[in-house]
């Protein structure tokens, strides 16, 4: 667990300020988010450093999906052949049909799974930094600092900023 | 260290007085009424009973069905194509509204949806419940038995299975993941039980900066990924019948057909679940005229759609007059005349010039009249797709006519009560209305003013880190 500083702001104005002074503390990418009830957009407060990089997955996905699609109706062709006359024991058209739906729900998958992944979900380590208050309106601004005096410049700046229950709390972001 | 004052442009995530409007947007799992006990047990009861007489159908058998040589089909297929087809504009409209950013889609998402995996959950039994024996439903499934019993790929029913399977994972997905930023607020405002079990659905969401971001990107590629899957169900749905060589049902224009009824039929039943909970629930201030007019013009150009391509559909058999095909749609103008009028006055004659009226768009008790119709239309239409192509059949010593007995009747009361059952659990212990949605709205949301008026002007992130107003 490390020690993370909270702050909470009334609005998007005041927390992009303790936003920017916390910048002048040059903390490691990552380490000032935002906890809110409404999506932000990227920059208006804090940015996001990392990229998003599971809709690889999702592309992933859909092949691996397709792959099962193709080989379970090929598979089935071949261990269940229906001998029509004229016709092809590997019937294309359906095969098509059956691909695409599997590859479908293979993306859907990958989406859920690493969309959740990606964001973090399902993960319960000890302590989660979390302030309830966010559904009342408020912006938890949150700084993971290292010593003490990272923590006081970092609450300094909060608090300079408009920043009310500035509070330094063990858990993680 | 003083802190500074506030600026009066700050701008704030709470525009509303934001208990009020949790109260407001929750009233659904924070009121337990009398109305809703009785809902749930009116629905449960009707549930049993259609329960009872699928146990006492699969014991006897299907002869106690009115199904007969040569309409092996009937009131449990239509049931099944109506089903589906209410299933598409939930998630499908969600999705287009969402991908287009339509500013007045938040009160509707969540309700439309839900009214999507439901009406899934409904349609994909009825095929269980149609199968005449029904505990072989294993044998679908494809896994290496020692009788190897494949299924057969080639089958469109095999085709349908995949397709409903793939698209009831998908809507229940959406829906689910749609619902997880306010399970994360239902688990900060609740207690005891409630609180653990939020917490377990909402699976650690807290909105941190980093998690909005990805998970924008992941409802976006739901609602891309579903439009597609939405569109290849129905379209399967329709090739169970187009594969066959029956006469009125071999078409090629059969798949886009069925998608334009499905999303016809599934845009009034959101009407109509959107009135219900309006009313239900007192959401009058969220879901105002707006949306209901909106809806309804929606409803309208699908009105003239679903002509257009019935009266395609009509003219190349009217102009071909293959006597096959020309017995079955003939027979719209003798036995099934009732069903073909109430076919064609309740999906054309009635809404379409209603629609076109703004006074019934916006007026909720009037917008409901047209839906309603929209409905029964669109049941009498599946009913008249299913059953006059079984009994005037290629050969003319084996026509037969066709009446649902109480059996299917009560079973199928049954399945509508199943629906309503699961929208009422599902609105008492789930987020019936989507709050960050309609919190995101708001915030976006402010008063511009332009000469002498102030209208509503609204922020739209066009890409990371750039913003437009």
């Amino acid at each position: 667990m490390s020690t993370v500083i909270v702050g909470l702001f009334e609005g998007v104005e005041t927390a992009a300020r303790a936003g920017r002074a916390l910048k002048g503390l040059s903390l490691p990418a990552g380490s000032v988010t935002t906890i809110s009830a409404v999506p932000l957009p990227d920059g208006a407060i804090v940015t996001d450093p990392e990229p998003v990089r599971f809709p690889r997955i999702v592309i992933a996905g859909w092949f691996v999906g397709a792959a099962a699609g193709l080989g379970l109706t090929i598979a089935t062709y071949m261990l269940y052949p229906l001998i029509t006359g004229g016709k092809t024991i590997v019937s294309v058209p359906p095969t098509l049909i059956i691909t695409y739906e599997v590859a479908m729900l293979g993306a859907l998958l990958a989406t859920l799974f690493g969309g959740g992944r990606e964001m973090g979900l399902l993960r319960f380590p000890p302590r989660m930094i979390h302030d309830p208050r966010i559904h009342d309106g408020k912006i938890a601004l949150c700084a993971r600092v290292e010593g003490d005096e990272q923590a006081r410049r970092a609450m300094d700046a909060m608090k300079t900023a408009g920043g009310t229950e500035v509070r330094a709390e063990e858990g993680e972001l | 260290m003083s802190a500074e004052a506030p600026r009066a442009d700050d701008h704030h995530l709470a525009r509303t007085d934001e208990a009020e409007m949790f109260e407001r947007l929750s009233r659904s799992n924070l009121v337990t009424t009398w109305r809703w006990y009785l809902g749930v047990g009116v629905a449960g009861a009707v549930l049993l009973w259609g329960l009872i007489v699928f146990l006492y159908m699969a014991m006897v058998g299907m002869g106690v069905t009115g199904y007969n040589k040569p309409v092996f089909w009937g009131l449990y297929e239509a049931s099944l194509v109506f089903w589906i087809g209410l299933s598409h504009s939930g998630t499908l409209i969600s999705a287009i509204l969402r991908l287009t950013h339509a500013t007045w889609r938040a009160p509707v998402l969540r309700g439309a949806e839900a009214m999507t995996a439901f009406t899934l959950m409904v349609g994909g039994l009825i095929p269980i419940v149609h199968l005449g024996r029904n505990w072989r439903v294993y044998y679908a499934l494809p896994y290496p038995s020692s009788r190897e019993l494949w299924p057969n790929m080639r089958s469109p029913l095999m085709w349908d299975a995949m397709a409903i399977t793939t698209y009831l994972l998908g809507s229940l997905t959406f829906l689910y993941v749609g619902m997880i930023p306010d399970l994360a607020l239902l688990r900060d405002k609740s207690a005891g039980w409630r609180r653990k079990f939020y917490s377990a659905l909402s699976l650690g969401f807290r909105g941190t900066h980093e998690q909005w971001r990805r998970y924008h990107v992941a409802s976006t590629l739901f609602a891309i990924l579903i439009i597609p899957i939405a569109v290849s169900v129905h379209s399967i749905v329709s090739w169970d019948f187009a594969m066959a060589k029956t006469p009125g049902w071999h078409s090629t224009i059969f798949a886009p057909y069925f998608v334009v009824g499905a999303i016809f039929s599934g845009i009034a039943g959101v009407v109509i679940v959107m009135a219900i909970l309006r009313k239900a629930f007192r959401l009058e201030s969220v879901l105002t005229p707006l949306h209901f007019d909106n809806l309804g013009k929606l409803l309208c150009t699908m009105t003239l759609l679903w002509g257009y391509f019935y009266f395609t559909e009509f003219l190349t058999v009217w102009y071909n007059r293959n006597p096959e095909e020309w017995e079955v749609f003939g027979s719209y103008g003798g036995h099934y005349l009732p069903l073909f009028l109430t076919m064609v006055i309740c999906n054309f004659v009635i809404p379409f010039p209603m629609l076109c009226l703004k006074r019934v768009r916006r007026s909720i008790s009037l917008i409901l009249v047209p839906a309603c119709s929209i409905v029964i239309g669109m049941y009498a239409e599946r009913l008249l797709i299913v059953i006059p192509s079984l009994a005037r059949r290629n050969d003319p010593f084996i026509w037969a006519n066709y009446f649902p007995t109480w059996v299917e009747f009560s079973v199928m009361a049954g399945a509508a009560a199943m629906f309503v059952l699961l929208y009422m659990l599902f609105a008492k212990f789930f987020p019936i209305m989507a709050i960050s949605d309609i919190k995101e709205r708001l915030f976006h949301t402010t008063g511009r003013t332009i000469g002498g008026m102030t209208v509503e002007s609204i922020a739209q992130v066009e890409g990371e880190g750039e913003a437009h107003a």
